[in-house]
């Protein structure tokens, strides 16, 4: 009898891990990721071609992130979390600078113009 | 046999061992990427972007070093390969950035030049100007005040003597009974008075010729009266020599009886033939 009572609480141990280890979704802390997605959405990165092909590799990052935590694999999501991120930034940075280099630009466009109107000699200044 | 053993075990190890420790890609393109970033701009205007970048990679190396098939190793790669895109990315925003400046302190630069330019050209046109209305009320007031003593001349003139413009010039007509005695030449000393006038009138304007002409009434013979005008024109224009007038600008004419402008059978006709005309060449000397 005693060995039934140990069986049967062996199997019901077994079965509540079988439980919580298959199909149930573990929480995941997805708002650096989701932040800095929409912060690069804000500065312009679905514009700017090399900063969009980030964000989308950044968006099904975050996807698979939310696929491998419903599948219970926390870790192996925060870690697919953190590529998700580092896309998001590096589409950030692209945006920012696709947007100094139109900047620099018209910089040295308006000193070029500046100059050739009253008709002084051009300094050579390249980006 | 035995070493033919011996050999394929450690051959299948070797394979094993490098089948383990080869890279995944992730960690490959990372390593790639921050040799590429370290030799780009971030160096210099980013280090800490670029460090931060190496600091991931040396985890990335790490964790393959420790377990090289997980997806640890690979995740971390893939985030380091990032970070040194990213440090490479912001070392250029920072190069374009540091030209957007010094582009915004070259137009500022230029426009001072501009201005510097602009003030100097005005500066120098107001003295242009100046110096040309100087010239100009200068040329003005020389102007009247040559026209002022020529009028002033023109008035003593006028009160000492007969003034009259004609075709040959300015015609002085002084009267022979005022500046001589009668058949004489010497000039009486009231006449010096009155051609003193005349002479302080002349010499406002001394770089004009003189002709000095001496005429008689008919009385007498003409030949007569021919030497007695050349004697007087001489003594007139001797004098006015003497009152500082150049005297290669006067030249003396005795005209005797002829030309006379009134009726020599009258008295007072005779009178004003008997005269001494100082004319005023028109033409200035050269």
């Amino acid at each position: 009898m005693k060995l039934i009572n140990m069986a049967m609480l062996a199997g019901s141990i077994l079965f509540a891990a079988v439980i919580a280890g298959c199909g149930s979704s573990v929480p995941l802390n997805k708002e650096a990721s989701t932040s800095a997605i929409r912060t690069a959405e804000d500065v312009g990165a679905p514009n700017v071609p090399t900063a969009s092909l980030y964000l989308q590799l950044a968006k099904e990052e975050l996807e698979n992130a939310k696929g491998l935590a419903e599948k219970g694999d926390k870790e192996e999501a925060e870690s697919m979390l953190t590529r998700s991120q580092a896309d998001a930034e590096l589409a950030i940075a692209l945006s920012h600078g696709d947007t100094d280099k139109k900047e620099a630009i018209k910089a040295l466009e308006r000193v070029r113009q500046l100059r050739q109107d009253n008709q002084l000699p051009q300094e050579t200044g390249t980006l | 046999m035995k070493n033919l053993i011996y050999l394929s075990v450690i051959a299948i190890a070797g394979l094993l061992v490098d089948c383990a420790s080869a890279p995944p890609a992730e960690l490959i393109n990372a390593r790639q990427s921050y040799q590429h970033a370290s030799m780009s701009q971030a160096a210099t205007l980013v280090p800490a972007d670029l460090h931060k970048a190496q600091v991931a990679l040396e985890i990335a190396e790490k964790s393959f070093k420790d377990d090289p098939n997980s997806f640890q190793t690979r995740d971390l790669s893939y985030v380091a390969d990032r970070k040194s895109k990213m440090a490479e990315a912001l070392g250029t925003t920072a190069a374009e950035n540091a030209a957007t400046a010094k582009a915004n302190l070259d137009f500022q630069a230029t426009q001072t030049q501009i201005l510097k330019k602009t003030k100097e050209n005005l500066v120098n046109s107001e003295n242009e100007a100046k110096i040309k209305s100087d010239q100009l009320a200068t040329e003005h007031q020389a102007r009247l005040d040559a026209d002022k003593r020529a009028a002033k001349s023109q008035a003593e003139l006028d009160t000492l003597a007969t003034v009259k413009e004609e075709e040959r010039g300015l015609v002085i007509t002084l009267s022979g009974s005022v500046l001589f005695a009668s058949d004489k030449s010497e000039l009486l000393p009231a006449a010096q008075d009155r051609l003193n006038h005349v002479a302080d009138a002349l010499l406002t304007t001394k770089e004009r010729k003189l002709t000095v002409e001496g005429y008689t009434d008919s009385q007498g013979s003409f030949s007569y009266n021919k030497d007695l005008s050349q004697r007087r024109a001489d003594a007139v224009r001797s004098y006015l020599i003497s009152r500082g007038y150049p005297d290669e600008l006067i030249i003396a004419n005795g005209i005797g009886e002829d030309s006379p402008v009134a009726d020599n059978a009258t008295a007072e006709g005779r009178a004003d033939n008997r005269r001494v005309e100082i004319i005023v060449d028109h033409a200035p000397k050269i």
